[in-house]
Parts: structure tokens; sequence; C-alpha cells
């Protein structure tokens, strides 16, 4: 372990994080967060989905670690158009189910009132409430298994392994 | 300052002129600046400092807002940069952009280029096989194209000599069809490969699996210690520039080398334009140059040139290179310039699964696979095909976790990682035949930025590429039955020529200036003083990774060439 942090800590000595080329100028932090496709209210409402997919346990959930955020990246960046707009009708609709059910929006809602709006969204028969469903669970999947919590601290992400071994027992991995 | 443009022009004057600094250019400049040559490397793209200029080399997967996945506004901008398997987030600044440099597409061709210093030797698969004799003697004995000038013996002790330096990591497999190198300790095999290896030579005399030779250090000697570079530390993050030179670039190896013996001039944002031929000295005297910055044409002035601009950027600069004498292109006596070009057929896989070593599986990662040499008319012809293929082979642990439900269960679902079988995978790297109809030519009426004709290009597959893919995909598939996988699939990609970066020919070599552009040294045989070492100069593509073979007849070239140079023959 002590290795691992050495060697990365040395790459890191002599590499340069700051130097991004111009055309990659959009990744930054400050980019990731800022962007203006969902209103304040369906961006909030996506936190609430995405926290209710993977929630807080006795480790931060996917709300916190900031998965809405990536979720909204990646369909603003890397859909199409159809695609998006069935991702904000998708946020729009499951919060107007919410309202009807319970007066409240789907970030309002209870844990348990947003577990089942989100249960019967699975197992609607309608193919664009399916299809919005399975778009934010597999970002969310994605976003929280590759977050910077989980591949620190649970999945222990080597980025410098300095080993290959081709045949080891499942048990010690 | 009476004199200015004299000074001028000497300033402008050098020993030698290496045209790119990618994979070969480095090695030319590398050769001639030790031998003490002032050299002066041409690169039309900006400049790639090891280490400095790797801006993604130490981020975190976390660190990429699109997980490596590109945005559509700029996949939708590259189709062609897209289609290339390491075109993604964290190495997308190293690619050229579609848009930038277009070209002409007479048939539909991937041309993949690499823009800066160093070139593709950043982005490279680092794959190092030598050829043997049987892939030398090919054109002769199957009667295509034509003959090769040089032979196995002829290249070997250079082979040895860039391996060296470069650092190849490989096993001693005593092959006659894939010669042994100067290897460094190899790459590990994994349970499945080490039994595949085992069926592969209890069931086939004539076939062999082995671990792939590669440029990387796996235990590094002083030679590579003298360069800065370190152990390769198996992060298999290649592609976005290695910050120990675990793995062989221009950038970490032969172009700092060159710049310290104090003879090394390099020169981004220059644009190779053409090569001056003086008629009255009978040979080149330089290089008219647009610097990209300024736009302004400049001439640079030298004994020796040498042209590493990539195959097929290196057809465009001699056949833009004009004169009284050569009116159809540099050296182009023969009339065959920008013909017989021909690249690698990587079309079709095979992949399958592995019941067995269900309790074992790898540690760590590594930066290489393993490697089926050509084994189909190696000694003589017996397929209604000619020549063959080499092919890649690999095995992975599937691993997999529980993603229904969501909420809590979900959670820990995630996190449930369940051992599948073992996943095996081939992929083929067929010898295409070079054709007089395969080619390139310079676009009659559409121009660069710069005014420099676009290129055409024209190559396409032929009957004998779809033989070969069938016979991959039979004799492949029946290795895997006899090994005992699963579940065997085949697929044909149908990507396009070029998709496998390996585009070679256009100036060949050969015996006859009547029917080819170079000769043995790779000397433009009707231009004594210019030398072309990267795959323009191919005669026949074979089925090897083709830079190490590069390198060698760089390195061989160079020792030539200055040894005519002394000897006032250039």
């Amino acid at each position: 372990m002590e290795r691992r942090i050495a060697l990365k800590s040395m790459a890191l000595a002599v590499g340069a994080l700051a130097n991004l080329p111009a055309w990659a100028s959009g990744w930054t932090k400050e980019t990731i967060t800022n962007t203006a496709f969902l209103s304040a209210d369906q961006a909030k409402n996506l936190v609430a989905i995405v926290e209710t997919m993977i929630p807080k346990t006795d480790t931060p959930g996917a709300g916190e670690l900031g998965v809405g955020d990536f979720v909204q990246k990646m369909v603003t960046d890397c859909y199409d158009a159809k695609t998006q707009s069935s991702f904000t009708s998708g946020i729009s609709n499951l919060d107007q189910q919410s309202v009807q059910k319970s007066g409240k929006s789907f970030a309002e809602s209870s844990k348990e009132q947003r577990l089942q709006l989100l249960k019967d969204l699975e197992a609607s028969s309608d193919m664009a409430q399916k299809g919005f469903f399975s778009l934010v669970k597999n970002l969310t999947i994605q976003g929280y298994l590759t977050s910077e919590y989980v591949m620190t601290n649970i999945t222990h992400y080597e980025l410098v392994p300095a080993r290959y071994h081709g045949c080891v027992p499942v048990k010690k991995v | 300052m009476a004199n200015f443009n004299i000074d001028s022009k000497k300033a402008r004057t050098y020993d030698a002129i290496v045209i790119g600094s990618g994979i070969s250019g480095g090695w030319s400049a590398k050769e001639l600046t030790e031998k003490g040559l002032k050299t002066l490397v041409l690169e039309r793209g900006r400049d790639v400092q090891h280490i400095k200029d790797y801006p993604t080399t130490n981020m975190m997967p976390w660190e990429f807002p699109h997980r490596e996945k590109l945005p559509k506004e700029v996949t939708d901008a590259n189709p062609i940069a897209s289609r290339c398997y390491n075109f993604k987030e964290s190495s997308a600044h190293f690619f050229v952009k579609d848009n930038e440099h277009p070209y002409v597409q007479e048939k539909p061709f991937d041309w993949l280029r690499g823009y800066q210093v160093g070139g593709k030797s950043l982005l490279w698969a680092r794959q190092t096989q030598r050829w043997s004799k049987y892939d030398f003697e090919g054109p002769a004995r199957d009667k295509f194209a034509v003959e090769w000038p040089i032979g196995y013996d002829d290249i070997a002790p250079w082979y040895s000599h860039v391996e060296k330096f470069a650092g190849i990591t490989g096993n001693k497999d005593g092959l006659d069809s894939l010669p042994d190198g100067e290897f460094l300790p190899p790459h590990e095999l994994n349970c499945v490969e080490k039994y595949f290896k085992e069926q592969v030579s209890k069931q086939y005399k004539d076939r062999h699996f082995i671990i792939g030779r590669a440029a990387h250090i796996t235990q590094p000697n002083q030679i590579h210690l003298d360069q800065g570079r370190a152990q390769c530390q198996n992060r298999t993050l290649c592609e976005r520039g290695c910050p120990f030179g675990g793995y062989f670039s221009s950038n970490s190896s032969t172009i700092p080398w060159a710049m310290k013996t104090g003879n090394l001039t390099l020169r981004p944002h220059s644009v190779v334009h053409s090569i001056i031929y003086d008629d009255k000295k009978q040979k080149a005297t330089g290089v008219k140059v647009i610097d990209a910055t300024t736009n302004q044409m400049i001439e640079f002035y030298a004994d020796i040139i040498f042209v590493n601009a990539a195959a097929l950027n290196t057809n465009l600069i001699l056949m833009n290179s004009t004169s009284s004498r050569f009116p159809n292109g540099l050296g182009n006596d023969s009339g065959v310039l920008g013909k017989y070009v021909a690249f690698h057929n990587y079309r079709a896989t095979v992949s399958g699964e592995y019941e067995g070593f269900l309790d074992s599986t790898t540690d760590g990662r590594r930066p290489n696979g393993g490697y089926i040499p050509r084994f189909r008319n190696v000694y003589k012809q017996e397929t209604d095909f000619l020549r063959g293929y080499a092919a890649g082979f690999g095995a992975n642990r599937q691993t997999s976790n529980d993603r229904s439900g969501i909420g809590e269960s979900l959670k820990d679902g995630l996190f449930q990682v369940k051992y599948g079988n073992w996943s095996v995978g081939s992929h083929m790297m067929g010898e295409t035949i070079p054709k007089e109809s395969n080619y390139v030519s310079l676009d009659k009426t559409q121009k660069d930025a710069w005014g420099i004709p676009l290129l055409n290009i024209s190559v396409d597959y032929d009957d004998n590429d779809e033989k070969m893919i069938k016979d991959y995909v039979e004799q492949v598939s029946e290795m895997f039955t006899n090994a005992g996988f699963k579940n065997i699939r085949s697929n044909d990609g149908k990507r396009n020529p070029g998709n496998d970066i390996h585009e070679m020919g256009g100036a060949r070599m050969g015996k006859d200036p009547k029917t080819s552009v170079l000769n043995k040294f790779n000397q433009l045989h009707a231009c004594k003083n210019v030398f072309v070492t990267d795959g323009a100069c191919m005669t026949s593509t074979s089925t090897q990774n083709p830079s190490l073979t590069y390198m060698a007849l760089s390195a061989r070239a160079v020792d030539f060439a200055v040894k005519e140079m002394k000897a006032k023959n250039l």
C-alpha cells in the first residue's frame, strides 16, 4: 500500500495536472456543476431520484456524492435531443405523479413514497417511462461506482498497480 | 548585417533534415545526432514534451466528467477519429480532428493521425514482433508486388540495435516464423492463456501461442535509466503518455536523447510543403516549410533529408515535390509513387468462454496480450488465398455484480461481485496484398489551409482478404473448440481500411528503379540524398505490427547515409 502511494505521488510530482489543452477546457469541476440544462426544481428532483436509487446507509448515497450532477452532465453532453427531452419530461412526469399521490413534489416526499414511485415507474408498461427509468438507473450506477468516494474507499482503484499476476486464487482478491 | 540573406541562409542550413517526429522520425533523429550531424526535425504539429505535456496522465477516473466517453458534439464532428478504439476523453487531444485536416476518400478509408511531436508513438499499441525471412520472401515467392531488396539477415542486427534501446519485453520462443529479439523479461500469461498454449502445441505442430513482444520496460537496463525512463508500472493508461516512460515513444526516448547530443533542433508547427530539388546539383538541397503559426514559407537546407512524415503524408510530400527533373513527384521515374498501398486486415474477431480455472483470476494489469504467429502459408502455399494472418489472443475472468432493484438492495448488490466463466477473445491481423489499384494521389482541385493539395485515398479490400477472413474465423473457432472453449462466436466488424492504423507502401523499396522508388537502403533510386524510412517504404505488409521494422530500417538507413556522406557519395 505504501509503495503504491509513493509511486502515485512520484507520478504526480513529475506530472502537470493544470496543463489541459484548450479544447478540453470544459473539464473543470465548475463546468460540471454549472450545467443549466434542467431547471432548479428538476435538478433537485434528479438528486432525489439518484439518492432514492442508491441511498445513504452507513456510507454516503448517490445524491450526496454528486451523482445527480453527473447524470445531468452525461445526458446534456453525450445524448441526442430525443433522449434529452424524454429525460426532462421523465423527471416532470415523476414529479406530477408524486404531487397527485401525496400533494408533495418528488424531492419533498418521504423516502418510502419516493421508493414506491420509482418502483411503479420500473413496472410501468409505458415504454417512455421504462426508458427513462433505465437511462437514469444505468447512469446513476455508473456515476456512483466511478465516484471518488466509492473508488477510493470501497473498490480501491489503483492508478499505479505496478504488478500483474496471471493466476491468483479468487479468494485472495 | 550587410549579408543578412547569406547569414539567414546559413542559420537555416543543417547537416540533415528529418521530416516528422513520430516513431521513425525520432529514430532517424537519434541516429543522425549521435553520429554528430546537426539535425533539424520538422514537426507539423505542436510540441509535446515528455511528462509536462501529458495533461491527463495522472487523472483519476472520476476526474473525467464523462468517464472517458466523448461528448456527442465531439463524436459527431469526428466520425473518423471516433471509430478508433483509442479516441477517448483521456487521449483525444493527441488525435487529429476530422475537420481540421480533411482528405478525399475515393473509397472509405479511416486515416487516423497524430499531429504533434511524437506523432502516433504516444498512441500506438506497442506490439513489436520481428519479421522473419519468410515474411521478406513473400512477394518473390508468391509473385505479387516486387521482390524485397533486403532479407532478414540484413535487418536482424538493426532489430537488435533498436530493441536494446527501446526496451522490448518478450519471451525467447525459438520460432523461426517469428524470430526472437533482445528481450527484457516477458509478461506473464494467465492460467487460461497458459492452458491454451498447451492445447495449441498439443494439437497443432505448426501453430503456436506466445506472450506478445511489446515496447515496455519490464526491467530497466542502464540504457533505459540513462534515458530517464523507469520500469513499466502496469497502469495500462499508455495513450495518455506515460510519466514513467514505461513504454517507448519518441517523446520519452529518442527525441530527448537526440536533444542531449546538442545536435538537434526541433521545430514544431512546421508544415512541410515539398522537398527542394536542384537540377544542377542533381540532388535535393532542402525543404520548403510553411510555419503554421505565421503562414510564412521558409526554406531549410541540408545535405541529407529523411522523410518520416508517416506513410501517406510521406507519399503526399514526395508527390508534391515537383521539379523539371521530377514532374511527377520526387524520385518518381518509375511512376509507382503513391501506388501499391496496403494495410492490415483487422476485420474479424472470435470470442468464447472457458469454464475451467474457476477458482482462479488475475491481479493487477498487463499492457500486453497473447499472440498467435502466422501459421498459414508460411513455408509453402497451402490455401486458396495468398499469405496469412497473425492473431491476438487473451483471456479474462468475467465478473458481474447484482444490478437488480433499487434502494438499499441495489446498493448492496453492486458490491456483491460474482465470478463468471473466463472470457476468451481473438482478433485477426491479416496481410493485404499491395496492388496498383490501391493508391493515393494529389487531389487536382482541393487544397488544405496552406495551399497544399489534399490527399486522395483509394484503398479497398479484395477477394483475397474476404477469403482470409473466412479462414481465420474457421481456424480460430476450431482452435477454440479443440481447447474446450464454449459459446464461440465470430464477428466481422467490416471496419474500413486504415482503421488498423497500419497503412503502408506507396514509395516501396525494390531492386529495380523501374518498378520501385527506394533501394535497399531506403534511398531514393533517383535522388541519392533523400531517404524514406517510415511505412511508405514497405514493399509488402506481412502480419506483424510494423513500427519495430520502421525503427530498424531508420537506424540502418542513417548508418548507410552517414557513411555515404563521408565518402562523398551523396
